[in-house]
């Protein structure tokens, strides 16, 4: 149970086309991640998933059953929203049980479920509270226990944890990735927050302007992305990016370094800021000069350019003296580069 | 041009400019003499001036009258009795019977004040709560419709008043309708019970729009997520107005209730252009007595008038007071 399938979705409000037509599976008890840069779509994908708006048209199905006229009541899912949207005048408990009371269960089962919820969350002693008496983590909790008591087909999470700070946005994403394992649940979670995306995701799709660039594994994502967008977008420090020409089967970098590749034309050379090294004498590097040096204890932070290619960061591990307006060359290996073609499509 | 609007805007200003470097000095001196708590008073002084003219000194004055007897006006030609005023008006056999009372009249206005307060603060309330809840919804020509609401709100008493008086009279927009219906006409405003519920009537359709606002700023102010939430939560639509509306609109339903329930405990203007306290005197409210007694009957007692509008004012300050409680209540209820 929690098979939700997308076929051909689109949404435009009033002219303006916001999804393009998604295609998605997403298979029962995963925890899939939608993220994008703002007004990619996400939210609006996450709503149209729960029944909150309508789609322009395709075809959205639960369970191998269409539910795309289907109002949010019908549809069995639960969502949390990026406000809490816990009712101010109701204490937790009462949060908690009006759905149940809604669906017209009895009395002892709601109690039931309700305190094996808050056992489940650690909110036990909140019940008799009412929200505005409530930290931002409790709410976050007392939210997603208010998802919990419906026993969903599937959870719909809109940025639960963007309101929280970063030590709590910490503990939370542990505690919803202990959740889901718990719960083995269907979860669709949007967020901008890569980390949250990586470390909590089975797959992660990647939006931009209502269309998906890429759905794929975190890991495989960042390994192998398929465009510039997602090799841009996912792991921080973003990538680096050389313009060059592919000639005779190879790519020239600034400082004469080459690279082999099976193409020819216009393409970009990706290599991430951690995958750059300072290079021994003999190595085939990229000479750059540093401009700014931000030594964060474990790891450095170098910020330089190229001639002709402008700015290269470069995450460095240990503590490295490296001083600004240092001359230094940067090595890379070969299974660390993504190349790009005209189009911005992997090659290779 | 933007050099332009800044010149432009100096010379309006101008006047202003100046008058406030007149009253410069002034106010260094007495902040030289007082501190800046004293420029506090300084500024709230000319509003505190005007509220202890117009209504402090009344108020005193007021209750002064109603220790005192005779038909004069001036205060001098007076002769103090105490509380004897009071008594007069609270002298009664059986209160729910006025013929029984000295005042009679008094208490035939007590008894159509508070069956018209009852009456129409309930229709008020229920009229502007589902005309907000209408104009809260996404409906085509919404801002047309508010508008419709409010206009009466800005028309004079006397003018809405005198507006119905000419749609019910005899030959009236009314009776053209309804005898062109089939019907006989009807005298609305002669009926005991037609006058009193056109004064209801009435006076709900002036002032609605007013409460209507309150309201629906009230349900603009809820946000959409607990809506949203709601639904997902399959709640049944009635079940959203009681349980999420109705108690999230709870500090703005106080606040119209209070101010409604004042607004109808003084009703005057429009019901007494529209019927004149008759037939008989089936409308005839408590601020139309005061009147009556203290400057319109041959008579004139401006005792007796100042001593009902004493317990008048006593009867709106316990109702304020029970409402303002409850306001309260309902604010901590929802923030809480």
């Amino acid at each position: 149970m929690g098979r939700i399938a997308l076929e051909g979705i689109r949404k435009s409000f009033g002219t303006v086309d916001v999804i393009h037509g998604i295609d998605l599976e997403i298979g029962e008890g995963e925890l899939v991640v939608f993220v994008g840069p703002s007004g990619c779509g996400k939210s609006t994908l996450l709503r149209l998933i729960a029944g909150l708006d309508q789609p322009t048209s395709g075809k959205i199905e639960i369970d191998g059953v269409d539910v795309t006229r289907k109002g949010a009541a019908d549809r069995g899912l639960a969502m949390v929203f990026q406000s809490y949207a816990l009712y101010p005048h109701m204490t937790v408990r009462q949060n908690l049980s009006f759905g149940l009371e809604n669906a017209r269960m009895p009395k002892a089962e709601i109690d039931q479920r309700v305190e094996e919820a808050a056992r489940m969350l650690d909110i036990g002693e909140l019940l008799t509270r009412r929200p505005t008496q409530l930290s931002g983590g409790q709410r976050q909790r007392v939210a997603i226990g208010r998802a919990i008591v419906r026993n969903p087909t599937a959870f719909l999470l809109d940025e639960p944890l963007s309101n929280l700070d970063a030590e709590l946005r910490g503990t939370m994403r542990a505690e919803l990735a202990a959740l889901h394992a718990r719960l083995a649940t269907t979860m669709i979670y949007v967020t901008h927050d890569q980390i949250e995306a990586m470390t909590l995701a089975d797959r992660i799709v990647v939006l931009r302007k209502g269309r998906i660039e890429q759905v794929d594994t975190p890991l495989n994502l960042y390994n192998r992305p398929q465009n510039l967008f997602v090799a841009g977008f996912i792991g921080a420090p973003n990538m680096n990016f050389f313009v060059t020409e592919a000639k005779s089967g190879r790519a020239a970098l600034p400082g004469g370094a080459e690279v082999v590749l099976d193409h020819a034309g216009p393409v970009t050379i990706g290599i991430r800021p951690q995958h750059l090294r300072l290079a021994q004498d003999s190595e085939r590097a990229i000479a750059a000069k540093v401009h700014l040096v931000e030594a964060l204890g474990a790891e450095t932070v170098v910020h330089a350019s190229a001639e002709g290619a402008g700015s290269i960061l470069t995450v460095l591990e240990g503590q490295p003296l490296i001083e600004r307006g240092a001359e230094i060359r940067l090595a890379f290996d070969d299974e660390n580069i993504h190349a790009f073609d005209a189009d911005g499509q992997r090659i290779g | 041009m933007a050099r332009f609007g800044e010149t432009v805007g100096r010379v309006a200003t101008l006047p202003l400019v100046l008058i406030a470097r007149a009253f410069d000095p002034v106010l260094r001196l007495w902040q030289r003499g007082t501190g800046t708590g004293g420029m506090v008073a300084f500024f709230l002084l000319p509003n505190m001036a005007i509220f202890g003219v117009f209504v402090i000194i009344p108020l005193v004055l007021n209750f002064v009258y109603s220790l005192t007897g005779g038909t004069n006006i001036l205060l001098g030609d007076r002769s103090f009795i105490g509380f004897g005023q009071y008594g007069r008006l609270l002298e009664c056999g059986n209160y729910l019977q006025p013929l029984t009372c000295r005042e009679d009249q008094f208490w035939t206005a007590v008894r159509n004040t508070s069956l018209f307060v009852l009456f129409q603060v309930s229709l008020m309330v229920c009229v502007s709560m589902i005309t907000a809840l209408i104009l809260n919804r996404n409906i085509a020509g919404r801002g047309f419709f508010r508008a419709v609401f409010f206009f009466p709100v800005l028309l004079s008493p006397v003018v809405v008043g005198l507006i119905w008086r000419w749609i019910l009279q005899r030959q009236g927009l009314m009776n053209l309708i309804v005898t062109n219906l089939g019907f006989d006409p009807v005298v609305w405003l002669n009926d005991r019970f037609f006058a009193f519920a056109a004064a209801i009537g009435v006076s709900t359709w002036a002032h609605m729009g007013f409460y209507t606002l309150i309201l629906l700023a009230g349900l603009q102010a809820i946000p959409k997520d607990l809506y949203e939430a709601a639904e997902m939560d399959a709640t049944p639509p009635a079940r959203v107005f009681w349980r999420i509306t109705l108690p999230l609109l709870g500090p703005n339903l106080a606040v119209v209730l209070v101010l409604a329930l004042i607004r109808g405990v003084q009703i005057f203007d429009e019901a007494y252009v529209l019927t004149g306290g008759g037939p008989g005197t089936s409308t005839l409210f408590l601020t139309q007595y005061i009147y009556e007694v203290g400057f319109a009957s041959f008579l004139r007692n401006p005792g007796l008038a100042a001593a009902a509008s004493i317990l008048m004012g006593l009867v709106l300050v316990v109702l304020t007071l029970i409402q303002l409680g409850l306001s309260r209540r309902a604010e901590r209820g929802n923030t809480r």
